[in-house]
């Protein structure tokens, strides 16, 4: 069985200055890996690269054994790629739920005759999207959210709305980028059982790119370290916490 | 080739006056991030007043440093009217406002009937030498290439070695952090926009006799070529805006050569400047984080559709408006019917304009030109023989294709880039494709008869045919429950959630090209649908309803009654129809004045909305304010 996402030997050069160099990596279905580093090691640059808005200079992307390398982003998502990102990008101007409809509208099909003329298949579109929007607020407990505008959330209720708005995507392998960001600790606690949930109950695999250990420690099945735009280590959270280089890379400490 | 050469270098002088009205865009722009589109304008108002001062005396260099201040003053009070609106974009529409004002101002003093006023000249034209028969100036092109060149050459100095230059740079790339640091930022916006002021009237006084007299029109759309060398100095550099224009200049003479053995050809000055224009924006691409929010006009909050009990008291609205409104425009017999059709029509114009501004959130200065090829493709239609509605459908279909084609470089563009390309496009369509024979036929004009619907003689009032009415409003209210519908359904979720986040609409697995395409095409079809139903109203298609005043008429009348409101469709078009109607004495009339007061009067309308009401009439302006996405606090897209 092919991995739920492969990537090999990714490479993205930006002038003379190599940001991704190398770095091969694969998340297994129902697996959750981290990807960690310091600032500036690649981590990003890698995740644009999955998510599809970062051409790759060499190396492939494979979806479920599909290479889509060359694949746009709005086409990985079709093949099952979800994402949240690291500022919150709800569309303003909508509602919670209007905001997961647009995301669950993945599933409906009706072009702009059938919605300015109010053709047949409008009806059914919008009922579909709805109803998958409000099982996934009812699902994360949020349904008295539906109504809200989201400008008006705070940060908090901002990032589990968008995490709602992946899974109406119905994925296969959810990207998080630093879901924890601006999360206190008791929200980042909160915000880690949920993926927990997520993850028992849907069994989607998940890569998270984060800072905060809490977050990376209890969720992780796999970590991999990112320093300089390579694999720096990678193995179980437990093993990759104790590794000389990646202490130094972390915290300075003389590799002994 | 020596006619190659001699026509390029002939051309160096005209091109270093589109250098200086560029020059006059490029300062402004340098400060305030604001687009002055009114640069042409200031040149033709301060040129009409020059020739004045002329008249009654005034020897040339005196009435042209007069015509000078005249310039500085206009830039100080546009300043002072761009101040108080937030946001580059909406700044530059209000400069689209001042467009119209002077535009209007100087039609409404001077008529716009080909002018009897001498411009002033500064020099001789007698030839000052002759290279062979290549190089040929008089001493007039000769100066104005000193002039221009000096001129370019001592701002650019004094942008460089003086401390507004500094402070200018500090300004528009932080306004905040310029304050904070001393920076009278507020008298540096001053001072840029009356330097601009001037060095444009300067270009329009000077370029004026080069252009064989004064013309309204040919000074206005010099803007094109002045917009297209400014891009060129990518709206920074002023000795590369300076090359811009006197390589254009250059240029043009030789394309022109180039196209004559295409008889019937015209405007081909105004299409290279146009394509220089869209070459120059295409490669204005700026790098940056991918996964950002790419900036553009807010959202509009859609608010549930009006149902049950709203519904029908908005509908009933409409319905007594229309039947108010013969009452309104005139006695109840064929003149009223006229206007009837007149306002489905601007009213179905207007809400291509609802869907393009107000759902996918770009601005587009050339919605008159979308019109015009509905009303060509209905007369080609026509003329293979289809029956009147379906070439009606025909030609809004040319006007949806023409619309994606203006779409596509749109995915690149933010929209204050999108404005100038559309803008620099309604200008060419007036002098190029409004003449273009395989679309407008050899003279401009083409037959549109209406069969199945009492056929009179064409301009006559007795065009207001009562069926012809009920079809025009039929299709306006169809229009209008489409684009509600549009907005409320899949694609307008798609086109709401583009606006405020183009990776995170991608990430949902919608096309962004596709989508905006989308939007860009249903727009146009409804201003071709437009285009064709006035063009069946008076019988014929032409070029003069749908030139670039009416491009901006539209933009404007929709952003003052609410870009985002359906309903406020209908009203656009009530006010559209009103500013068609002819009032006062006949010879006013036939002297154009009648129509400059109108252009006037709107210009005042949307300066007066964006500055003194931000929030507009229906909150218009409220959702052309820029800010940036949900999760950070309001700031300028294009700081």
């Amino acid at each position: 069985m092919s991995a739920a996402l492969e990537l090999r030997d990714i490479g993205v050069r930006f002038g003379a200055f190599d940001a991704v160099d190398g770095v091969s990596l694969t998340v297994n279905a129902g697996e959750v890996v981290g990807l960690i580093g310091p600032n500036g090691a690649g981590k990003t640059v890698t995740f644009n690269v999955v998510t599809g808005l970062q051409p790759a200079t060499r190396g492939r992307v494979l979806l479920g054994g599909t290479d889509v390398t060359r694949a746009p982003a709005h086409a990985r998502t079709a093949m099952g790629l979800a994402r949240t990102f690291q500022v919150v990008q709800l569309f303003a101007g909508m509602t919670v739920l209007e905001n997961l409809m647009v995301a669950a509208h993945r599933h409906t099909h009706a072009g702009v005759l059938v919605d300015a003329l109010r053709l047949p298949g409008r009806r059914r579109a919008l009922a579909t999207a709805e109803e998958r929007g409000r099982a996934v607020l009812s699902f994360l407990e949020l349904p008295h959210l539906a109504d809200v505008e989201v400008t008006t959330l705070p940060v908090g209720q901002a990032r589990l709305v968008e995490l709602a708005r992946a899974l109406c995507l119905t994925p296969s392998v959810l990207l998080l980028d630093e879901p924890a960001s601006g999360l206190d600790p008791a929200e980042t606690a909160d915000f880690v059982a949920l993926l927990a949930h997520v993850r028992a109950t849907l069994g989607c695999a998940m890569l998270l790119v984060e800072h905060d250990m809490g977050v990376v420690m209890p969720l992780c099945d796999h970590v991999v370290v990112m320093d300089f735009g390579t694999v720096l280590a990678s193995g179980p959270p437990l093993e990759v916490r104790e590794d000389a280089k990646v202490r130094a890379a972390y915290l300075g400490e003389e590799v002994a | 080739m020596k006619l190659t050469f001699s026509l390029a270098l002939g051309g160096i002088p005209i091109g270093a006056m589109y250098a200086l009205q560029a020059l006059g865009i490029v300062i402004v722009y340098k400060t305030s991030k604001v687009f002055n589109f009114a640069s042409g304008a200031i040149g033709l108002a301060c040129a009409y007043f020059g020739s004045t001062l002329h008249a009654h005396g005034i020897p040339s260099l005196p009435a042209v440093l007069l015509t000078i201040v005249l310039g500085v003053a206009i830039g100080v009070l546009m300043e002072l009217t761009v101040r108080p609106v937030k946001g580059a974009l909406t700044g530059t529409i209000v400069t689209l406002g001042w467009l119209l004002v002077l535009t209007g101002g100087v039609g409404w003093v001077y008529g716009t009937q080909v002018a009897t006023n001498e411009p002033v000249r500064l020099l001789s034209d007698k030839q000052a030498f002759d290279v062979g028969g290549v190089l040929v100036y008089s001493y007039q092109q000769l100066g104005l290439l000193v002039i221009a060149g000096a001129l370019a050459a001592g701002l650019a100095l004094f942008f460089r070695l003086s401390g507004l230059g500094t402070a200018t740079r500090a300004v528009s790339e932080a306004p905040d952090a310029a304050r904070l640091l001393g920076i009278q930022v507020d008298r540096v916006n001053l001072v840029a926009w009356g330097l601009g002021g001037a060095v444009s009237g300067l270009a329009g006084v000077l370029v004026a006799p080069l252009l064989g007299g004064l013309n309204t029109t040919a000074l206005i759309i010099l803007t094109v070529q002045a917009l297209a060398a400014a891009l060129v100095g990518r709206l920074s550099s002023l000795p590369m805006t300076f090359a811009g224009g006197v390589v254009l200049g250059m240029l043009q003479p030789v394309v022109h050569r180039a196209l004559a053995s295409f008889s019937g050809l015209k405007g081909t000055d105004e299409l290279t400047a146009f394509i220089v224009v869209l070459v120059a924006l295409l490669f204005m691409r700026r790098s940056g984080r991918k996964d950002v929010v790419s900036g553009g006009l807010v959202p509009v909050p859609i608010r549930a559709l009006p149902t049950g009990r709203l519904a029908a008291l908005s509908f009933a609205g409409v319905a007594l408006g229309a039947l108010l409104l013969p009452i309104l425009l005139g006695d109840r017999g064929n003149l009223s019917r006229y206007n009837l059709t007149q306002v489905a029509v601007w009213g179905t114009a207007t809400l291509s304009l609802v869907l393009l501004v107000g759902v996918v959130g770009q601005v587009s200065v050339c919605q008159a030109v979308f019109m015009g090829c509905g009303a060509y493709g209905t007369g080609i239609a026509l003329a293979h023989g289809l029956p009147f509605l379906l070439a009606g459908i025909a030609g809004a279909l040319l006007a949806a294709a023409v619309a994606a084609l203006v779409g596509l470089p749109a995915i690149r563009l933010e929209p204050l880039e999108l404005a100038i390309a559309t803008l620099s496009l309604s200008f060419t369509a007036d002098r190029f494709l409004y003449s273009w024979p395989p679309l407008a036929s050899d003279d401009g004009k083409r037959e549109v008869v209406r069969p199945g619907f009492a056929g009179v003689d064409p301009g006559h009032v007795a065009a207001g045919n009562r069926a012809y009415a009920w079809l025009a409003l039929g299709v306006f209210i169809v229009a209008c429950f489409a684009v509600a519908s549009l907005r409320r359904g899949r694609t307008g979720a798609a086109l709401t959630a583009l606006r405020s986040s183009e990776p995170a609409t991608a990430a949902m697995g919608f096309s962004v090209v596709s989508v905006k395409l989308r939007g860009f095409a249903a727009s146009g079809f409804l201003a071709g649908l437009a285009g064709a139903l006035y063009a069946g109203l008076v019988q014929g298609a032409s070029g003069a309803p749908f030139d670039f005043t009416r491009s901006i008429t539209l933009l404007a009348y929709a952003v003052i009654i609410g870009v985002g409101s359906v309903p406020g469709a209908f009203f656009g078009g009530l006010v559209l129809t009103l500013t068609t109607v002819d009032f006062g004495a006949t010879s006013d009339v036939a002297n154009g004045q009648v129509v400059s007061l109108t252009t006037l009067f709107t210009g005042a309308l949307l300066i007066g909305v964006l500055t003194l009401s931000p929030d507009g009439v229906a909150g218009a302006v409220g959702r052309l304010r820029l800010r940036r996405g949900p999760a950070t606090s309001p700031a300028e897209v294009f700081a």
